[in-house]
C-alpha cells in the first residue's frame, strides 16, 4: 500500500504511458489510416534499443547519434516486414507480422556476443569494461532534475525529468499526425483501408502507400523503444514479447481506433488500470496471494479487451460509425 | 546417415503434432474467420489436464487422456457460445476478432498459473528409454507419439472426406454462402469444428508433453507460431493442407539442425527456420502450398 501514496510511482506510471502514447502513436498510423493489422510492433522497440544500447557499448558512438541510427533502423525493419509481407492478404499479414517480431526476439536472445543475449544488455561487449549506455544522458536528466525542482519541489527526480522529455515528444508527434491526417497521403490511405480498387483506379499506388505508413509508424516506435531503453537503462530480450504489441492495441480501442487525440487518453486510461490493478486490496482480490495476483493483471488486461471489443468496439472515446464496416 | 535417420524421425514427430493442431486452427479459420490465438493454449490446458489427472490422482493414462480432451472440447462450445456467436452476429470485423482471441489467450494462460501453478509438469512415461534403428537412437515414447498421431491423423483425413460432416465442413470453409444456401445446417458444422478442434489440440498438446519430457504453461504459446506457419503455409482454411504444412515445417525445423547446412543450424533458432521456409514460399507462392490464386480483374 506505500508504493501507493508514493508521488515516484505515479510519476513513473504517468512516464510509461507517455512511452506506451508514442508507441501505440505508430500502430495508430497503420491502423487508424490505413487499416493495417500490424501485430509486430514491439519489433521496433526492440529494433531502436538494442541499436542503440550496441552501438554506444560496443562502439562507443554518441548517444544522439546512436539513438539515431537506432529510430531508422526501426524504420528500415518496418520496410522489411512491408516489402515482404505487404502484399499478403489482410490475416496473412497480422500472423507473418507477429512473426516478425519474435524472430527478431529469437535472433536477440541467441546472439549472445552481439545482444547480450538472455543475459540482456548488460552483457553486450563493452571496451570500457562496464555495459552501460545512460551515462551522457543521466547527466542531462540530472540537469533538468535542478532545473524543476524549485517548481515541482519533491516531484524532480530522474523519472520526472524524463517524464516532461517524453510527454513533450508525445504532444510534438500528435501534432503532426493531426497535422499529416489532413494531407492527400492521410486521404488515399483512408480511401485504401476500405477499398484497394477505388485507389488503384485512380492511379495510385496502394502497395506503396501502406508500405509508408507501415515506415512512419514503425519510425515513431522505434523512438518509443529509444525512450524505454533510456528509462530503464537495462535490456532484455523478454521485455519485447508479443503481449506488449498487445498492450498498445489496447491503448488505441481505449482511445476510440480512429482518433489521434484519443491515443494519450487511451494511454492514461491503460497505464492507470495496468499499474492501478496492483493496488486492488481489497475482496476477491485479497484472497489471492500476490504471485497470483501478478496473474490476475494479465487476465484483467484480457477480460478488459474482450469486454470492450463485445460492448464497445469504438473505444471509450470513439466513434461508432468508424468501426462498423457495413 | 544415423543423424540424417535420427532427425528424419524427430521431423516426423514435430511434424505430425504440428499438423494436428494446425488442422484444428484451420478448421477454425475456414468456418469462422477467427484467428486463434488461444490454439496454443488449448493444447497446454489439454496437457496439464491430462498430467493432474494421471500423475496427480493417478487415474489411468487413458481416462486421464479422455477427460482432457472432454473439457477442451467443452471449453471451445462455451466460448463459441459466450463470444464467438455474439460477435458473429454482430458481424465484428478482423480486429474485434483478433483482440478477443487474444484476450481469451491471456485469460487462459494465466489461469492455468493460477489454477495448476507454476513450474513444470511431466507424464508418467519413461522417456529415456530408446531403442536402436539404423544406427539412430529412437525414444519409445516418441514412437508410440508418432503411431498414434498418424493414425488419428489419418482417422481425420477420411472423416473429413467421406463423412457427411466433413464434407459440409469443407463446402464451408469454401464459401460460407453457397453452403448456408444450399442447406447446410451452420450451427451443426461450427459445433463439429469446436469438437474436431478440441480432440484435435488436446491430443497434440499431451503428444508434445509427452516427447518434450517437461513442460510448463508456455508449451502450447511457443508453439504457437510454427502452427500458425503451418497453417498459412497449406493456405489458410485448407484442412489438408494445414496437415501437409505441418509435417513440411517439422521436418524443416528438424532437418535445418543436421551438420551439412552449414554445421547445422542452432536448434534454438527452429522457429526462426519454420518462419524463414513460410517467407520463402510466400514470395513464390502467395496463396500458400494448395491455395488456388485468386482471380484478378
Amino acid at each position: 500500500m506505500t508504493a501507493f501514496l508514493q508521488p515516484g510511482f505515479w510519476v513513473f506510471v504517468v512516464l510509461m504511458a507517455g512511452i506506451y502514447c508514442i508507441f501505440a502513436l505508430g500502430l495508430q498510423v497503420q491502423y487508424g489510416l490505413g487499416g493495417i493489422l500490424n501485430f509486430g510492433h514491439v519489433a521496433t522497440m526492440a529494433l531502436s534499443s538494442y541499436t542503440m544500447a550496441i552501438l554506444v557499448i560496443t562502439y562507443n558512438w554518441n548517444l544522439y547519434l546512436a539513438c539515431f541510427v537506432g529510430v531508422i533502423m526501426a524504420g528500415l525493419g518496418g520496410a522489411f516486414l512491408g516489402l515482404t509481407t505487404l502484399r499478403l492478404r489482410g490475416d496473412y499479414f497480422s500472423i507473418v507480422s507477429i512473426a516478425f517480431s519474435e524472430i527478431i526476439r529469437y535472433i536477440i536472445h541467441n546472439s549472445d556476443h552481439l545482444t547480450g543475449g538472455s543475459q540482456g544488455s548488460l552483457n553486450i561487449p563493452s571496451s570500457k569494461g562496464y555495459a552501460s549506455y545512460t551515462d551522457s544522458f543521466n547527466k542531462v536528466l540530472m540537469n533538468i532534475q535542478d532545473k524543476i525542482k524549485p517548481i515541482v519541489g519533491s516531484f524532480a527526480s530522474r523519472d520526472m525529468a524524463l517524464l516532461l522529455i517524453v510527454w513533450l515528444t508525445a504532444i510534438i508527434l500528435l501534432t503532426i499526425m493531426s497535422f499529416i491526417q489532413k494531407t492527400s497521403w492521410a486521404r488515399v490511405l483512408r480511401a485504401t483501408r476500405e477499398d484497394d480498387d477505388v485507389p488503384a483506379s485512380l492511379g495510385k499506388n496502394v502497395f506503396l502507400f501502406r508500405l509508408s505508413s507501415v515506415i512512419v509508424g514503425s519510425v515513431i516506435g522505434g523512438i518509443a523503444g529509444i525512450y524505454w531503453a533510456l528509462e530503464f537503462s537495462i535490456l532484455d530480450p523478454a521485455d519485447f514479447q508479443t503481449i506488449v504489441t498487445f498492450f498498445a492495441w489496447m491503448v488505441i480501442i481505449l482511445g476510440g481506433a480512429t482518433r489521434v487525440k484519443g491515443v494519450p487518453l487511451g494511454a492514461l486510461f491503460f497505464g492507470f488500470l495496468y499499474a492501478g490493478t496492483r493496488f486492488f486490496q481489497f475482496p476477491p482480490f485479497t484472497w489471492f496471494d500476490s504471485v497470483q495476483r501478478a496473474y490476475l493483471r494479465i487476465m484483467i488486461i484480457g477480460f478488459v479487451l474482450i469486454f470492450l471489443m463485445l460492448k464497445r468496439p469504438q473505444g471509450i472515446f470513439g466513434k461508432r460509425e468508424e468501426m462498423v464496416l457495413e | 546417415m544415423a543423424e540424417f535417420v535420427q532427425l528424419l524421425f524427430n521431423g516426423l514427430v514435430t511434424g505430425s503434432i504440428l499438423a494436428m493442431a494446425a488442422v484444428g486452427v484451420s478448421l477454425v479459420y475456414g468456418v469462422l474467420r477467427l484467428v486463434n490465438f488461444a490454439a496454443g493454449d488449448f493444447m497446454t490446458l489439454g496437457a496439464f489436464v491430462a498430467v493432474f489427472l494421471s500423475v496427480s490422482k493417478g487415474w489411468p493414462l487413458i481416462v486421464a487422456i479422455l477427460v482432457a480432451i472432454v473439457v477442451i472440447c467443452v471449453l471451445g462450445l462455451a466460448l463459441d457460445w459466450l463470444l464467438w456467436k455474439r460477435l458473429r452476429e454482430s458481424k465484428a470485423g478482423t480486429l474485434a476478432l483478433f483482440l478477443v482471441a487474444t484476450g481469451v489467450a491471456l485469460i487462459l494462460r494465466q489461469s492455468i498459473l493460477m489454477i495448476f501453478s507454476s513450474g513444470s509438469r511431466k507424464f508418467a512415461i519413461n522417456e529415456t528409454a530408446t531403442f536402436s534403428f539404423l544406427g539412430a537412437n529412437i525414444a519409445t515414447s516418441q514412437l508410440i507419439v508418432l503411431l498414434l498421431a498418424s493414425s488419428a491423423i489419418i482417422t481425420l483425413g477420411l472423416f473429413m472426406a467421406k463423412s457427411t460432416i466433413g464434407k459440409d465442413m469443407r463446402a464451408f470453409s469454401d464459401n460460407a454462402s453457397l453452403a448456408a444456401v444450399s442447406g447446410i445446417n451452420v450451427n451443426k458444422v461450427v459445433r463439429y469444428v469446436w469438437i474436431i478442434n478440441g480432440i484435435l489440440s488436446a491430443l497434440a498438446g499431451i503428444f508434445q508433453g509427452m516427447v518434450q519430457g517437461r513442460f510448463d504453461s508456455t508449451m502450447g504459446w511457443t508453439l504457437l507460431l510454427p502452427i500458425f506457419a503451418a497453417v498459412v503455409l497449406g493456405t489458410i482454411g485448407d484442412a489438408y493442407g494445414a496437415l501437409l504444412g505441418g509435417m513440411v515445417l517439422g521436418l524443416v525445423m528438424e532437418l535445418s539442425t543436421w551438420h551439412i547446412f552449414f554445421g547445422g543450424i542452432p536448434g534454438s533458432y527452429k522457429n526462426v527456420v519454420a518462419f524463414a521456409t513460410l517467407g520463402i514460399v510466400l514470395l513464390v507462392k502467395p496463396e500458400g502450398l494448395l491455395g488456388v490464386k485468386a482471380r484478378s480483374i
